[in-house]
């Protein structure tokens, strides 16, 4: 999984359907995220254990085996990818599974069909408070070490 | 999202006694991990006198924590003076802050302390920085530097011990890379940055802090309140609140007394909440804005667009169909047409639970 230097980040792609997967993909390299591409919920799991962590996972509800939420328990359990905000692509009106994906501790929602504009909006909002948090940790780690001044 | 989760808003303070309470750190509520951070930061930040710059848009409560740091700190038992750097006029601001000698300019008919001498061995909170004219920036910086503050008209400076919190909602780093503030000065205020993120970037906290503003009102009027419906929730979640935590708090307020049931539900929240907003996040997210190559079946979407706002009117007033058609500004027989073509469904709260 290479990076170029100036991607705004690596955006993990997870749907059943190899067409959708390819359009997102296209677009998020088009927009200058590097895309990584899952084609299942095993698939996910497997490649975030194989090349570590993603900034942002697209993470289809409707999948055969390991649907949306049971792949984002997994996710959620393991310390170590608990952290990485989820975008759930589910279908507009489904109370139910925004319901249950708000329980899930999901970050956000994506209708489908997905909008251009929307996606990067939501996930430029993802990367932003990561950011935060990271701005925040040096901070921090500064006040700690007793050196104010950056 | 467990309700039952305390959320801990109260600071370490070394003389509990003497001290106020702190204020509800309502802008730091939450579990989110950036939240998380921010609370640590906030706790560790406090006890010391570094210069403190928060940011974040309006509502998220940039005074709320500027004044949570100050009661945790020393200076609790002396002032905390807020300046609204965008509320008072740029030509007064600088006799304002820094006070001015007797005939210092015409109308200055006596001498007058600033508001940074009010805040002497206290906390300064200057909101809306950015709005501070390039010359009083250059005179903030020398006070930063070297803690000696001069009334305009005066000879000396007098040396002060005030500790500087400011704010901005306006991106300063934005400001600075336009020229608009000065670099260094930005530099001297971040020494402890605090983004407090817009609550759309974390509306994995939304119903936690439904939860906290609900409990918050069952204790201070000691009745039932009470809880929104999943749909409720859901709309509450997918709602891009440009007013932050503020818009939330009081809504939720609002809703205890509109509400005469246990449950909460959608019909009773304000019609700006099903509103499409900036980044398309309410309910007819799913119409596009852009034309994109393919193109679109228009019919389909105005078809779609119709549906929602004829259910959205109903909705909001109880399946009346007369009222529903005054407020979309059509006849009574041209609703009614509408309704018989577009087949529209049921409420959404007849789904619910």
């Amino acid at each position: 999984m290479e990076q170029p230097a100036e991607s705004r980040g690596r955006i993990m792609v997870v749907d059943d359907d190899p067409d959708t997967v390819a359009v997102l993909s296209h677009y998020l390299r088009r927009e200058g995220f590097t895309p990584v591409e899952a084609g299942s919920g095993a698939d996910c799991i497997r490649i975030l254990a194989d090349v570590g962590p993603v900034d942002v996972i697209l993470l289809d509800l409707m999948m055969p085996d390991m649907d949306g939420f049971a792949v984002c328990r997994a996710l959620k359990r393991n310390p170590v990818t608990a952290e990485i905000p989820i975008i759930m692509v589910t279908a507009r009106d489904d109370l139910d599974a925004r319901t249950e994906g708000i329980r899930q501790g999901i970050s956000d929602f994506l209708a489908k069909p997905v909008l251009r504009k929307q996606l990067g909006n939501r996930i430029i909002a993802q990367l932003d408070i990561v950011e935060a948090a990271k701005v925040a940790a040096q901070a921090l780690d500064r006040l700690s070490r007793g050196k104010a001044a950056p | 999202m467990s309700e039952g989760a305390p959320i801990s808003l109260s600071f370490r303070t070394e003389s509990i006694l003497t001290a106020p309470p702190p204020p509800e750190l309502i802008a730091l509520i939450g579990e989110h991990p950036t939240v998380v951070k921010l609370r640590a930061l906030v706790e560790r930040v406090a006890p010391s006198d570094v210069t403190v710059l928060i940011t974040g848009e309006s509502g998220t409560g940039k005074e709320v924590v500027a004044r949570a740091i100050h009661e945790s700190s020393p200076r609790r038992s002396r002032p905390f003076i807020p300046v609204n750097c965008a509320a008072i006029p740029h030509d007064l601001l600088e006799s304002e802050m820094f006070g001015h000698q007797r005939g210092a300019f015409s109308g200055a008919a006596g001498a007058r302390a600033g508001l940074f001498t009010a805040a002497s061995l206290g906390t300064i909170f200057l909101d809306e920085i950015g709005e501070m004219p390039a010359s009083l920036q250059a005179k903030l910086l020398r006070v930063l530097e070297d803690g000696v503050v001069r009334a305009v008209g005066a000879d000396r400076g007098v040396k002060l011990d005030v500790r500087v919190i400011a704010a901005s909602n306006a991106n300063l780093a934005e400001l600075v890379s336009r020229g608009a503030f000065r670099e260094d000065l930005f530099y001297r205020l971040q020494v402890v940055p605090i983004m407090i993120p817009p609550l759309r970037d974390r509306r994995s906290d939304i119903p936690l802090l439904v939860n906290y503003f609900l409990e918050r009102c069952r204790a201070r009027r000691a009745i039932p309140t009470p809880r929104p419906s999943d749909a409720t929730m859901v709309q509450l979640w997918s709602y891009d609140w440009p007013g932050n935590v503020r818009e939330l708090e009081n809504l939720v307020e609002r809703l205890v007394i509109l509400c005469d049931g246990d449950i909460i539900e959608p019909v009773l929240l304000p019609p700006n909440l099903f509103k499409v907003t900036v980044n398309g996040t309410a309910p007819i997210d799913d119409i596009p804005a852009i034309l994109g190559d393919k193109g679109v079946d228009l019919n389909a979407i105005v078809r779609k667009l119709e549906g929602r706002l004829i259910n959205q009117a109903l909705q909001q007033v109880g399946g009346n169909k007369q009222a529903a058609a005054r407020l979309l500004g059509l006849k009574r027989t041209t609703f009614a047409a509408k309704l018989r073509r577009c087949g529209v469904l049921a409420p959404p709260e007849s789904d619910l639970t």
